[in-house]
């Protein structure tokens, strides 16, 4: 018999004109004793809805609408209260998203799983500690004794989702659901946490539910996977074979849109003998906050805190270097000093041979049309007052000084070039879904005719069919327009398919930078290794490098020039 | 956390400077000086140019004005206000008995609106939708829509007026005692009670939804955790800072309800003192009250500060902010 | 949120539409009384504290023998005139200051949010005391004392929300297309504050007409012989055993006032997605 049994399931919003939406349409599925199902889906396609009616719990708004869910042979939308309260952490245990938001932040980290503890195992105060500091050292937590009288923002991102999943396993529970648990997390510091998982199930036996957007994992995690699209099963099944054979034609799409890491690329790069003279060249450029005013700064000198170090390289024209590096790398500091946001403490910037003034605001305009920065995040990188054709022909209007209608005429065919409709001029932002609004960004980018676009994690907000479009249509500006570009991403995958060299970045620092292909087949940069086996997801990879995972981000080392 | 602590009372000094400064400077700029504003246009006709000069000189109105600020401020924060323009009172021993009243009376109502507020705000909060919160929110809108003078003489209609229980107007003295101020104050209190309990409690209402929907209490409540330690542990230490964090606001509000309720009352308080004050056009016990009434909030306000500090591990470890 | 959605979720919420109802109604009457008030309200027309009912004077007369439901319905236009220039002048202040000390940070946003703090702790009421035994009673006064001292309250929640468009990618693309500070504080910045303005523009306006008819009714407002619900009912608390309903009437219109004000703004904040109950000073 399975312990979890779902059929049929149906949930909906209410929203402002009390219409109901289905977020889960007919879902079905079962989960043996130990076993582990992915469910697999782009975002808003009703999957975390998923995970909390698993455990009779819905959002402001929700409603179920049909079906029923089967646990632990209770059905969960029959108990009173009280049993599910008692359901709740004894039996299906959650592990939220985002760590440092779901842990109460007055607590202390102890404080957490001692009243669990407490309340499901009617334990003692002093037993539920010593239980919580076991908790934790089978977590993997370094140090229980001090992380226990920790307050949540006082540890790092890894070790905050060590302890949410050591305060989901303190009462054993048949079935543990995972909503996207990683996503908030470093690749090499999500690959350690998944690990823990993987381990901590084979002891523990517990079936586990694990939501994720990424196929990838699901492919490293799971047994069974289940593939969602608007609240729908798109199909089910053992996850190697999802993985390797869709049957699905969404699936395909969704397997092929995965940029690999371990693959040679699959799109073509402008040709190496087509690239141009040394258009930027970056020299020893440093960066540093300066420190907050304090009182403590009057009696002692307070160093500032470095976050790029001496970074050096050189774009072509027409080329595109890859930037990589985990979060907190100084990667995207180095394209606001390059784009001229922030002003280095050293260092220069040479863009076609001139020096270029740190500050953007003092470089001539002829300067700053030429250079255009592509933002992470497209909703916000549109003004939300302005139509589309307002927001592109301003733009082409300030930098060309042309008429109103030579700069539609112009907003037109860059609309058609990214394959936008042509009505969009009319529409605002917010009625656009997220590819469309980046590349209106990247129609606002190339307005300007740029020698050099930085794109700074332009996909990373972005689904991955819709980010291998948009790939696709900036690679084809790219040539079309004969642009460089510097292309920072924490994600190797991406990096390989679209840049002629990469530098890998880690703590302010350019550990080292050569061709893509080369880099990817046979770097001998340590760093750079553990960045590839974590984007890999293999098992008997991380296991061959344990030991390098184990001081890589766990215990960050600091590095000399940190106080 | 030392350095926090530092930083929060270096923070309210220069806030204190620049009170006084402001306070000061404000009335410098009047067209004329205190002369003016002291004598009437019949007795300035009068008066001869030297005999008004005679008069600046008395007053040391001659000197520069950082000096006589610097006199003032130096006064003002170890309890001398310096003296009343028509008679020559000490401006503080005229204010310390109201002044005291006033204390009395605003610890009553707060007291009072501080608790009833905040069992109002986290049950209609948590009870958010339903037909109590219904039926309490519209309650609280229209309780502090209402002027503190209009819910007064209300009262006064009511209990003097039509039921005579108590006499309009309160004939105590401003130095009687204690239990005879109590005795009175308790239609003034009410008045200011009502008005301020309603306010507060939307206050701490909007700020109670917002934790009850954050991520953390999900998690509490998804832990099985039993709800009423979900509420209590986890939800209303959160909803208690951002109170602290608005007292200031709180505090300029009841002065505003007491010096309005004093007036409809006749209470003798600060308030009242005020008022007579302003039309006497006495500048310096108007300067004198409106410092010591700022000090007190930023005084307050330090202890805000000092009690999140306690209360919030996040601000606690921040190291300089 | 498109204009459309904003203007449906009001209409949804019935509390909301007897808010505006209520203040159009008030508005309207406070417009047009000149013309459709009875008497003149300023001159002795008849006995003095005639009571309601008598024929010709339908409210009565006051205690020198005005008409009263002519100065009833004159009664709110100078506070409403008042609050409406005060709101708009801070609030004007209150945008540019509070956005621009949002966008230039630095030593000019410490500044600032100094004064800011500065003028926090000074109680409204404080200040305008003392502005008003300083430069006397008069409608300017007034105007000035009110407009000012609400400003520090806007600023804090006006630069709060500016600082979370300031880094937003619309605004640094626009400083890297060259755009001048002007251009953009008027065209990306103003425009992505304006709900949070009106907002603050609505909360403040009701909390400010409650202010100056307490500061009217505590002899520091408007003066008379203006007639003002305010005053009104200073004068009446004289005669409140004889004539408690000359109280009661000004009363039930300054309340009623407030009530659709605040009921108004309130729904006018859920439908933008702000939180209406912010503090107010």
């Amino acid at each position: 018999m399975p312990i979890l049994e779902v059929k049929d399931l149906k949930v909906g919003y209410v929203d402002v004109q009390r219409q109901t939406n289905l977020a889960v349409d007919g879902v079905g599925f079962t989960l043996e004793k130990g076993e582990t199902l992915g469910i697999v889906g782009e975002s808003g396609c009703g999957k975390s809805t998923i995970a909390r009616a698993l455990m009779g719990y819905l959002r402001p708004g929700g409603e179920v609408l049909g079906g029923s869910i089967e646990l632990a042979g209770k059905f969960v939308f029959d108990l009173s209260p009280s049993a599910l309260q008692k359901l709740r952490g004894e039996i299906v245990a959650i592990v939220p998203q985002n760590p440092l938001s779901s842990l109460t932040y007055h607590l202390t980290v102890g404080a957490h799983l001692r009243e669990i503890l407490q309340f499901h195992r009617g334990l003692s105060a002093a037993h539920a500690k010593t239980e919580t500091l076991s908790l934790f050292e089978e977590t993997g937590l370094p140090e229980p004794e001090t992380i226990y009288k920790r307050y949540p923002h006082q540890i790092s991102g890894g070790q905050r989702q060590r302890v949410v999943i050591a305060a989901a396993l303190a009462c054993q529970p048949a079935v543990m659901i995972l909503d996207e648990p990683t996503t908030a997390l470093d690749t090499t510091t999500e690959m350690q946490v998944l690990k823990l998982v993987k381990d901590l199930r084979k002891k523990i036996d517990t079936a586990i539910v694990y939501i994720t957007h990424d196929l990838t994992l699901t492919n490293y995690m799971c047994d069974r996977v289940l593939v969602m699209h608007d609240g729908k099963t798109i199909e089910q099944g053992y996850a190697d074979k999802i993985f390797e054979q869709p049957k699905e034609k969404y699936t395909r799409q969704l397997v092929a849109a995965i940029p690999r890491v371990d693959e040679p690329p699959q799109r073509e790069k402008i040709a190496e003998e087509q690239l141009g003279f040394k258009l930027l060249e970056v020299k020893d450029l440093s960066f540093a906050y300066k420190p907050q005013w304090s009182i403590r700064q009057m009696f002692r000198k307070i160093a500032p805190k470095i976050v790029v170090k001496n970074v050096s390289f050189n774009i072509r024209k027409s080329e595109t270097l890859g930037l990589v590096g985990e979060s907190g790398s100084g990667k995207s500091t180095v394209a606001n000093i390059i784009s001229g946001l922030q002003s280095p403490i050293s260092g220069e910037i040479y863009f076609t041979n001139d020096l270029l003034h740190p500050k953007g605001e003092n470089r001539p305009p002829e300067v700053l049309r030429r250079i255009q920065l592509i933002f992470q995040d497209p909703l916000s990188s549109l003004n939300p007052r302005h139509r589309v054709g307002t927001i592109l022909t301003g733009a082409i209007m300030g930098f060309f000084g042309v008429s109103r209608r030579e700069a539609t005429d112009r907003a037109v065919v860059l609309l058609e070039d990214l394959e936008l409709p042509i009505d969009f001029l009319k529409r605002y932002p917010r009625q656009l879904s997220g590819g469309q609004q980046q590349r209106v960004a990247i129609a606002r980018a190339f307005a300007a005719n740029p020698d050099l676009i930085i794109c700074d994690e332009i996909t990373s907000a972005l689904d991955v069919s819709v980010q291998a479009q948009v790939l696709d249509l900036l690679m084809a500006m790219q040539r079309k327009n004969q642009t460089a570009c510097l292309f920072i991403s924490h994600d190797l995958g991406v990096i390989r398919e679209v840049s002629h060299r990469t530098a890998v970045m880690r703590q302010g620092l350019i550990l080292e930078t050569g061709e893509t292909e080369a880099l990817f087949e046979y770097t001998k940069n340590n760093y750079t290794k553990q960045l590839l086996t974590a984007a890999q997801r293999r098992d008997y990879i991380i296991e061959h490098h344990e030991l390098i995972l184990k001081t890589g981000s766990n215990s960050p080392r600091k590095m000399p020039f940190q106080s | 956390m030392l350095m926090a602590l530092v930083r929060r009372l270096t923070l309210s000094f220069l806030i204190l400077f620049m009170v006084a400064v402001f306070v000061f400077v404000a009335t410098e700029v009047l067209p004329g000086d205190a002369i003016d504003v002291y004598l009437s246009a019949d007795d300035l006709a009068v008066m001869s140019d030297a005999d008004i000069e005679e008069m600046r000189q008395r007053f040391g109105l001659d000197r520069p004005a950082w000096v006589r600020f610097w006199e003032w401020f130096s006064g003002a924060i170890f309890g001398d206000l310096g003296k009343t323009l028509i008679d020559g009172n000490d401006i503080v021993d005229l204010i310390w008995h109201p002044l005291l009243n006033s204390v009395i009376l605003g610890a009553i109502i707060t007291a009072f609106t501080l608790p009833t507020a905040f069992i109002i705000g986290s049950i209609t909060g948590y009870k958010r939708g339903s037909r109590t919160d219904g039926a309490v929110s519209t309650l609280t809108l229209v309780g502090y829509s209402i002027p503190d003078f209009v819910i007064g003489n209300v009262l006064i209609i009511l209990f003097a007026v039509w039921l005579a229980f108590f006499p309009a107007v309160i004939l105590v003295f401003s130095n009687a005692s204690t239990s005879e101020l109590l005795a009175v104050s308790l239609l003034p209190a009410l008045t200011v009670i009502i008005g301020h309990v309603a306010h507060q409690s939307r206050l701490l209402r909007a700020g109670f939804i917002e934790t009850m929907n954050s991520e953390f209490v999900e998690r509490a409540r998804l832990s099985g955790l039993p709800e009423k330690w979900v509420v209590f542990r986890h939800a209303l230490p959160a909803s208690i800072i951002p109170m602290l964090n608005s007292l200031a606001l709180y505090i300029s509000g009841l002065l505003a309800g007491l010096v309005v309720v004093e007036r409809v009352f006749g209470y003798p308080g600060l308030g009242r003192e005020l008022i007579e004050a302003v039309a006497r056009r006495e500048v310096n016990v108007v300067q004198g009250i409106t410092f010591w009434s700022a000090s007190f909030i930023i005084f307050m306000n330090l202890l805000a500060d000092f009690a999140i500090i306690a209360l919030d591990p996040r601000v606690r470890s921040a190291k300089s902010a | 949120m498109s204009e459309a959605t904003t203007w449906n979720r009001i209409q949804s919420s019935p509390g909301t539409m007897v808010g505006i109802a209520i203040v159009l109604l008030h508005a309207t009457v406070a417009f047009l009384a000149p013309w459709i008030a009875p008497y003149e309200a300023t001159s002795i027309v008849g006995f003095p504290m005639l009571p309601i009912g008598t024929p010709d004077f339908l409210l009565g007369t006051d205690n020198i023998g005005r008409d009263y439901l002519s100065r009833l319905m004159m009664g709110g236009r100078t506070s409403m005139f008042v609050a409406l220039v005060a709101i708009s002048g801070s609030m004007a202040g209150a945008s540019f200051l509070a956005i621009s000390a949002a966008y230039l940070g630095g030593h000019y946003d410490d500044f600032v949010m100094r004064i800011v703090d500065t003028m926090l702790a000074i109680p409204g009421i404080l200040f305008v005391a003392l502005i008003v035994t300083g430069f006397g009673r008069s409608e300017a006064v007034l105007i000035f004392a009110i407009g000012f001292s609400y400003m520090p309250g806007a600023i804090r929640v006006i630069r709060s929300h500016a600082l979370t468009i300031v880094p937003l990618g619309y605004v640094q693309a626009a400083r890297l297309r060259g755009m001048s500070v002007f251009r953009i504080f008027l065209r990306e910045l103003l425009p992505n504050c304006i709900e949070i303005i009106t907002v603050e523009f609505a909360l403040r306006m009701s909390s400010s007409i409650l202010a100056v008819s307490a500061l009217s009714f505590l002899g520091l407002g408007i003066s008379p012989p203006t007639p003002d619900w305010g005053l009104m009912i200073a004068e009446a608390v004289k005669t409140i055993y004889a004539a408690p309903m000359l109280v009661l009437l000004p009363s039930l219109l300054i309340s009623t006032l407030v009530v659709g004000l605040n009921l108004a703004s309130d729904g006018l904040a859920n439908a933008m997605g702000l939180d209406a109950a912010r503090g107010l000073n």
